[in-house]
């Protein structure tokens, strides 16, 4: 008997997976993953460490010119623009009138290529719009900066991106 | 008679779930890269540089309403225009006391009802979240905060 016991608890070798269910939880994942699956014209894919804050807004789909500021700098369009310490300009690139130079200079590249391109296509109208990825801990001082370079440049339409709260 | 024809003509078939589970996790695996866990919505700001072109409407609000965030998470409401007021909110427990602010923005919205924009300027080293507070709190009285002081 204790035999018996010993070789009852043998376990099997010859194990059979249970595709059946498991291609039920496959397919459960797969409408979960498609549901939460977004195809909007707005693409923001802040840089790592960048914190934006949260706010309790609807959702909206724009495409604008992207401008992240982060601890460390400046992008436009993922392009490196002015350098940062501890979110604050380098006092040397500060205007008497609050803007950036260096911002100055690169919005206004941005600007004439816009124009250029409204010139040769009729479908295409220079856009007053900005989107701004900034981290949550940036001071106004410096978001005062950022946003007289762009209004300098024309674009005062300003789109602040967060993250949807619940 | 055998009405089903033998084996040959037999509708009875075995579904391959291995290569359907192959196909499955191939499809997952893709999506949980490409898949954006956190939603990204948008805040609407206007500028209130001198210079910047008004809204839509043409004739001039009755009162400028104006907000300034303190460093000591005070807020400063300031209106001028056909009356003049300047009120104080200091914080409570600590933080920005955002109700006692949306009361008085409603009371000065039931007032001056065709105000529909404000300004909200800050001091320099109020962080931006603090600032996207504050436009949060504002927009469910009035619709348009245009960012200021520079």
């Amino acid at each position: 008997m204790k035999k018996a016991l010993f070789k009852s608890k043998r376990p099997n070798e010859e194990m059979a997976l249970q595709i059946t269910s498991m291609a039920d939880i496959f397919t459960i994942l797969l409408v979960f993953l498609l549901k939460s699956y977004t195809t909007s014209a707005m693409t923001i894919n802040p840089s790592a460490g960048v914190q934006l804050p949260n706010a309790q807004i609807g959702e909206a789909n724009i495409d604008a010119l992207k401008i992240e500021v982060s601890d460390s700098g400046v992008q436009i369009e993922g392009k490196s623009i002015a350098t940062l310490t501890h979110f604050e300009f380098d006092k040397q690139d500060l205007q008497p009138n609050g803007s950036s130079l260096s911002l100055n200079g690169a919005l206004e590249k941005e600007r004439k290529r816009q124009v250029l391109i409204a010139q040769s296509n009729t479908d295409v109208k220079v856009d007053s719009k900005i989107i701004v990825v900034a981290d949550q801990h940036v001071p106004y001082q410096t978001l005062k900066t950022v946003l007289a370079s762009a209004a300098l440049q024309g674009y005062t339409d300003f789109k602040l991106a967060v993250v949807r709260g619940e | 008679m055998n009405i089903s024809g033998g084996a040959k003509d037999s509708q009875d078939f075995e579904l391959n779930l291995a290569s359907i589970i192959d196909c499955f996790t191939v499809l997952i695996a893709f999506m949980l890269a490409s898949t954006a866990f956190i939603s990204i919505g948008i805040l609407d700001a206007g500028v209130a540089a001198a210079g910047a072109t008004a809204a839509d409407n043409s004739a001039p609000p009755p009162i400028n309403i104006s907000l300034e965030l303190g460093k000591d998470k005070g807020i400063s409401l300031k209106v001028t225009g056909k009356t003049t007021s300047n009120q104080s909110i200091v914080a409570k427990d600590g933080a920005w006391n955002m109700t006692e602010m949306t009361d008085k923005l409603q009371a000065l919205h039931q007032q001056w009802p065709t105000v529909n924009a404000i300004t909200l300027t800050a001091d320099n080293s109020i962080e931006y979240k603090d600032v996207v507070l504050t436009m949060e709190n504002v927009r469910k009285t009035i619709p348009v905060v245009l960012l200021g002081g520079f």
